[in-house]
């Protein structure tokens, strides 16, 4: 009898080994239902994360392009207008008064500091915002640059438009010639070199941009960027590009930097 | 002497006095713990129901065909509403059908309706228990502590109440037959009063859960 009993609770036993294994496969299974839930949440804020941090960086360069434009539309038109307005009324002035030699020197003094300033207000609201750009597009722009910088005489740039006839929309061709900008900017103030090339470069779908100079390159072992190589990145990520820097293996830096074209 | 004849009556009484309380603080509760009044509010009629068969001398087992399906169904949906951001919604669904269609096959063809559902019963048991310790062990996860902001200090009160109630009663009713067959009768009737032990266990938690509810 005690057998039999000893048999009855054992075979009672057993199943309710395999309820308490069912119970915790079921947990185990709704854990790993709600971990994989909880990673596809996390990736899906980090994509928002990621998203917003796009949009913010494409919103501040936005903003700073439209406060630029705002400068040189009031520096050209208030700044530049009153100094050809003082520049036409000594104009005036030197041909209707009667002056003394002393006077008169004092006067040219005066016309080409005046003159210079306008010059100066002139090429800084061009810098700002080159009014080429909007009519012309980018490479008839960068064109020009070379043009301007060649007439130095200290190094020469070489600008290759090619098969690149694209008008992409303003907020890139900006960039893009602020990227330009600022590595021929480097290059002249850093690298010691005597030449520039900047190649640009129409793909199915994208646009890419080369750039080489025959400097002294930079050290690629230093981890920390500067506000330049900083600057070229961001702008270039705004506009969903990609950018890689290094030195070329002639000499000098190589960079080639890729945006999509939209549309 | 067995204490069944005092213990028994006295766990009803905390679930009458969870039920009053329920119905008092309603409007005050989220849409989870609503959902959670439901299955007290359930669990009451039926207590009440079957208490009047009995005084009528008619048989109430088939009362409990239809209160553990619809109990189920109810609590799977509170299950649903506060997990409904770390499990996928169709799981509960799928669940739910498949216990229904077992549930209505056990009453009809299997146990009949005249029996005590204790096939259904133990697979209730058997997937609250599973849910219930599953979002007890999802409370203390710091992500969801992070959003949940303070939701699961009640819900927390209740899942245990539930885990401890239906844990007993899966032994309860699992080894009810092997007691039957192999000891006295007096310890059937004990496994009744630890049955009602922890009825009261349970409805004293429900009672502590509604009470720690959040209030913003």
């Amino acid at each position: 009898m005690e057998t039999a009993n000893d048999i009855n609770f054992l075979s009672a036993l057993l199943p309710l080994t395999g309820v308490v294994f069912l119970i915790v496969l079921g947990v185990l299974l709704l854990n790993q239902q709600f971990k994989k839930k909880l990673l596809t949440q996390k990736l899906k804020q980090e994509k928002l994360n990621a998203q917003h941090q796009f949009e913010l960086l494409q919103a501040s360069i936005a903003v700073q392009e439209e406060e630029r434009k705002r400068i040189a539309r009031d520096l050209h038109d208030e700044l530049g207008a009153a100094l050809s307005m003082a520049r036409m009324h000594l104009m005036h002035i030197e041909q209707e008064t009667a002056l003394q030699p002393a006077q008169i020197t004092h006067m040219q003094q005066v016309r080409g500091m005046l003159e210079n300033a306008l010059a100066s207000t002139r090429r800084i609201s061009h810098e700002l915002m080159p009014p080429l750009l909007e009519s012309f597009g980018l490479a008839q722009t960068l064109e020009a640059m070379a043009t301007d910088l060649n007439k130095l005489g200290k190094l020469q740039l070489e600008v290759i438009t090619g098969n690149y006839s694209h008008r992409l929309p303003l907020a890139a061709e900006l960039g893009l010639y602020r990227v330009c900008m600022e590595l021929v900017n480097n290059t002249i103030r850093h690298a010691q070199a005597t030449h520039i090339r900047l190649h640009l470069q129409q793909q199915a779908g994208s646009v890419i941009l080369h750039y080489n100079d025959n400097g002294k390159g930079f050290d690629e072992t230093n981890l920390k960027k500067g506000i330049g190589q900083h600057s070229i990145e961001t702008r270039i990520h705004a506009l969903n590009g990609t950018v890689t820097i290094k030195n070329s293996e002639q000499g000098g830096i190589a960079v080639t930097a890729e945006i999509p074209l939209m549309g | 002497m067995p204490s069944s004849k005092w213990l028994i009556p006295i766990s009803c009484i905390p679930e009458f006095i969870v039920t009053g309380y329920a119905i008092a603080i309603y409007g005050k509760l989220k849409n989870e713990l609503r959902l959670f009044c439901w299955f007290i509010f359930l669990s009451c009629a039926v207590e009440l129901a079957t208490v009047l068969l009995w005084w009528f001398h008619k048989n109430n087992l088939p009362l409990h065909h239809v209160y553990v399906p619809a109990g189920f169904f109810i609590l799977l949906w509170f299950f649903k509403s506060v997990l409904r951001n770390y499990i996928d919604p169709r799981i509960f669904n799928t669940v739910l059908i498949l216990f229904l269609v077992f549930s209505i096959i056990n009453s009809f063809f299997i146990q009949g309706l005249f029996t005590f559902d204790s096939n259904a019963l133990t697979v209730e048991s058997v997937l609250v228990i599973i849910l219930s310790f599953f979002t007890l062990n999802i409370a203390q996860n710091e992500a969801v502590k992070e959003v949940a902001d303070g939701k699961f200090k009640s819900i927390n009160w209740i899942n245990a109440g539930l885990l401890i109630y239906f844990s007993s009663n899966l032994l309860l009713f699992y080894f009810g037959d092997v007691i039957n067959r192999s000891f006295p009768i007096y310890l059937s009737q004990y496994s009744w009063i630890v049955h009602g032990f922890f009825s009261l266990v349970m409805y004293s938690s429900f009672f502590i859960g509604l009470w720690k509810r959040p209030t913003t």
